[in-house]
């Protein structure tokens, strides 16, 4: 438990992240560092659009499942971890996003 | 004839039965034929006549004395009534039962035998039961109608011609009354009403004499049925109770909509959560519990019934999301066991992971000699666009791509060789620590091990073995904490996954990286054998058994400040051999050495404390060993008390020994007399000495793509050494930053990246830039070409 505290605080405090957020399969935030306007937003749209990601994969082969997802745009990156508690029985899913500046990366490789 | 069939039917009654039954018979016979002139009878056309309209034939009984006996009528069908004609088929039905029955009531002696006039006609209403009596309920409401045998015979006409169509009755002539009638008569369908199959048993069988008997005894009972006394006639009526209407009215049936999108992927998930139940329940039901339990981490009981909901249900989320969104109470539970799985944690570190190839992205590209654009933001657009293209490949872009080349070629050439700082392996827990050790692991090129201890007597405090990764440069994989400081660090060849670590207090200790434990799997800490002084060195060596036809093995080879070099085995727990106790060498110059020894300094110890080692690259028997005395022992597994050659040189403690990786026959040594010495195995003396720097180097290493380059760690600076270029100065001379100290120096294996460490606990990647390219630069015989024809020559 400590150990994913830290890590989360690890990546919180990172240059050039401006927030994160845990979010439940309901799209109910768990843990936020934005605002909650923000969070509740983000957290309603990626929710949406990572059910729509991993059904995709999943379509195209049911064995498969999404693990990451990045997105890209001119102003930020959102990053999205999406997953599902199967192994206990319980269908969750969960996000954890972050978003980060690109600007503070000195090239744009694609 | 009518008339006598008139006559007959007013006969007695004992007699008129049976005259009634044939003249009926015989009366249906004729209905065929003749025309039945009765005037009380309206004609027959073979059409179905309603007996109501017709006048009643009345049927006079008169007994022995002549008294008219003639039953009064209970029933008057009403003429006018419309709906009458129902009950009048009723009748037609009943009254053709009750042929029987009326005869049966007349007399029961022709019981059986009437009906089977009657029932030429009436087969199809009696059946084949021959006692009716019970079927006509009836027939008491009916009353005795005995007043119309031809009414009768209407009623059986009528009641054979249902199937034809009715007609309106007209006035008929004589004349048509007088023609001749034909009339058709067919047989309606059976209607069973009940039926009784014979059963037929064996003689031979087992029931048979049972069967028999029974059936004798029903002979007699019919026998002595008819006559007796003891047999009543009675007629029975069912009442039908009195209908009722009850409404009911339930209540609201509630009907949900719900729409689920099968996918194939909710297929595939119920399948096999179908195959998951099925092969659980295979099990013993007292375990499934325990296995819900189990499977989970940190759950509490009730968690079990939403299992066992859930997992039977096919997995979609909005079905999952339904239930759970209406258990408020537990979303709570919930978050915390997000928080606390272990998935969640791989998922916080992949995401860290990818953030740092975000940051990183740059340097680790340039580590990993991916071609990267550098530019100015401006300049950023360009290149993006620049980099798309150069996929795409177009002409344009190759033209513009290489002049750009051009440019940063023309720009290049007056740039020397230099150090680029990429980035550096550091965090809140190294801060601090000297980076004594570095090794990369043999398995995979991104893993590094770094060993955090203070090299004096005087500052040695806590230290620490760490695990770095490439993919995060911020946090180390894996923290190995110690008490004391660690000295050297090497990664296993067989088993990639130990972690070999020596301490300043002699102790080794073996970790598995594999997991985050930071209990040693081995600890030498209980060995007898241990070094007293601190593991200045440690390394897996592959040994080969060749004479003995073993295969390799590998062992694990330290040296210690107490003079001994040991080899460790692991075999349940780590046993220690000595390979060599280092013992102290008097000078050359003294020729008598035990009297030497007397006079010269008191020694504390026989044993000369080793500082480090070096197995032969390909003869693993061979071994250097440097000495805290200066002296570089060439000495052999097979031998553990002598030396097979002595290399003197350095004045210093030797540090670190290294053997040139391509050309075999020569090594590098390190010394704290500020000097590295180059030695060619069979001379005793250093062929090429590097004495640029009044400190004490710490650290060499060569390169490993070229044999003439190599690195040198000492206070201040790391320097870079090409001996094709120059045998004086280094081509490359980075300088710490002051108040730190580089301790150690390691080479990237794939790249051009070099490592160095520093004494704050830093390790940086640099990227050797601009280094002169030669094109055979894993020479074998480099050291002949250095060093010309007198390399073999011995002195």
């Amino acid at each position: 438990m400590a150990e994913v505290e830290e890590t989360l605080k690890r990546i919180q405090n990172h240059k050039g992240v401006i927030g994160t957020m845990v979010v439940n399969a309901e799209g109910i935030p768990i843990r936020t560092t934005l605002d909650n306007s923000t969070t509740v937003q983000y957290a309603g749209l990626l929710h949406q659009l990572t059910m729509k990601a991993k059904s995709t994969v999943r379509d195209i082969d049911p064995q498969n499942d999404l693990t990451f997802l990045r997105i890209r745009s001119k102003k930020h990156e959102v990053m999205v971890a999406p997953d599902t508690l199967l192994g206990l029985g319980l269908d969750y899913g969960w996000i954890c996003a972050g978003a980060t500046c690109p600007e503070l990366c000195s090239t744009l490789n694609m | 004839m009518s008339q006598s069939r008139r006559m007959s039917t007013t006969r007695r009654v004992s007699l008129s039965v049976s005259k009634v039954s044939i003249t009926r018979s015989k009366t249906s016979l004729n209905l065929s034929k003749t025309l039945l002139s009765r005037t009380t009878s309206g004609p027959t056309e073979g059409k179905e006549k309603m007996p109501l309209h017709r006048p009643k034939q009345q049927i006079q009984v008169f007994d022995a004395l002549g008294n008219d006996v003639t039953p009064r009528p209970l029933f008057h069908p009403d003429p006018h009534f419309p709906g009458s004609k129902k009950p009048s088929k009723l009748l037609v039905s009943q009254d053709v039962s009750l042929g029987s029955d009326f005869t049966g009531s007349y007399t029961m002696f022709q019981n059986t035998v009437n009906p089977s006039f009657v029932g030429q006609f009436t087969r199809s209403a009696l059946g084949s039961s021959t006692v009716s009596k019970s079927s006509a309920s009836t027939s008491e409401s009916m009353g005795e109608d005995l007043e119309e045998p031809s009414y009768r015979r209407e009623t059986i006409s009528s009641y054979i011609d249902l199937h034809l169509k009715k007609e309106v009755p007209k006035a008929l002539t004589k004349e048509e009354l007088d023609a001749k009638v034909d009339i058709y008569l067919s047989e309606t369908e059976t209607l069973w009403l009940f039926n009784l199959p014979t059963i037929m048993h064996s003689i031979e069988s087992e029931e048979a004499e049972k069967v028999t008997k029974r059936n004798a005894l029903y002979e007699n009972l019919c026998r002595n049925r008819a006559g007796n006394d003891l047999y009543v006639e009675r007629v029975m009526q069912t009442f039908n109770g009195a209908p009722k209407h009850k409404e009911v009215q339930c209540d609201k049936i509630l009907t949900e909509e719900k729409g689920i999108m099968s996918t194939t992927w909710a297929l595939y998930d119920s399948y096999n959560a179908l195959e998951a139940a099925t092969s659980e329940t295979k099990l013993s039901t007292g375990k499934t519990s325990s296995i819900h339990e189990g499977s989970r981490k940190d759950q509490g009981s009730r968690y079990l019934n939403t299992t066992d909901r859930t997992s039977e249900t096919s997995s979609t989320i909005d079905v999952e999301s339904v239930i759970l969104a209406k258990i408020h109470e537990e979303e709570e539970d919930h978050s915390e066991l997000i928080l606390k799985s272990e998935k969640f944690q791989q998922d916080l570190f992949f995401m860290e992971r990818v953030l740092m190839e975000n940051i990183f992205q740059p340097k680790l590209a340039a580590y990993r000699q991916l071609p990267i654009l550098e530019g100015k933001e401006e300049e950023e657009e360009e290149n993006y666009h620049q980099v798309k293209k150069v996929k795409k490949q177009t002409e344009d872009d190759e033209d513009t791509e290489a002049t750009e080349e051009e440019s940063m070629e023309a720009s290049e050439e007056p740039i020397p060789p230099n150090l680029e700082r990429l980035w550096s392996f550091s965090c809140d827990l190294t801060k601090g620590h000297n980076v004594s050790s570095m090794a990369w692991n043999k398995a995979n090129p991104d893993l590094l091990a770094v060993g955090y201890g203070q090299f004096g007597f005087r500052e040695q405090k806590r230290g620490l073995a760490c695990c770095w990764s490439l993919k995060n440069p911020v946090w180390p994989e894996r923290v190995y904490p110690s008490l004391y400081g660690v000295t050297s660090v090497d990664f296993s060849m067989a088993s990639p996954n130990l972690l070999a670590v020596g301490f300043y207090n002699g102790t080794i200790a073996i970790y598995n990286v594999q997991n985050n434990n930071s209990v040693p799997v081995l600890d030498s800490s209980e060995s007898i054998h241990k070094h007293i002084g601190p593991v200045w060195q440690i390394q897996w060596v592959e040994q080969d058994k060749g004479a003995a036809g073993e295969e390799k093995r590998e062992i694990l080879v330290t040296v210690g400040a107490d003079g001994r070099i040991s080899k460790w085995i692991i075999q349940k727990g780590l046993i220690c051999h000595d390979l060599m106790k280092l013992k102290r060498t008097t000078n050359e110059k003294q020729k008598k050495q035990n009297e030497r020894e007397k006079k010269g300094e008191a020694l504390i110890s026989r044993q000369a404390p080793g500082m480090c080692f070096a197995f032969h690259p390909r003869d693993t028997n061979i071994y250097l060993a440097g000495t805290e005395e200066g002296h570089i022992h060439k000495c052999s597994c097979s031998y553990n008390e002598q030396y097979l050659d002595t290399y003197k040189g350095h004045k210093g403690p030797v540090y670190r020994i290294a053997w040139n990786p391509f050309c075999y026959e020569a090594f590098l040594s390190c010394s704290a007399d500020w000097g590295v010495n180059l030695w060619q195995q069979d001379n005793f003396k250093p062929y090429l000495s590097f004495y640029t720097t009044t400190h004490v180097i710490y650290d060499i290493a060569w390169s490993p793509k070229s044999s003439y380059i190599f690195a040198a760690a000492n206070e201040h600076r790391v320097e870079i050494w090409d001996l094709q270029c120059s045998i004086l100065d280094p081509i490359i001379v980075n300088v710490a930053n002051p108040g730190v100290k580089f301790t150690t120096v390691l080479f990237a294996k794939n790249t051009d990246c070099i490592l160095i460490g520093d004494s704050e606990g830093q390790v940086i990647v640099y990227e050797l830039k601009n280094m002169p390219i030669y094109i055979d630069s894993g020479r074998e015989d480099a050291i002949d070409i250095l060093l010309g024809p007198e390399a073999h020559s011995v002195l």
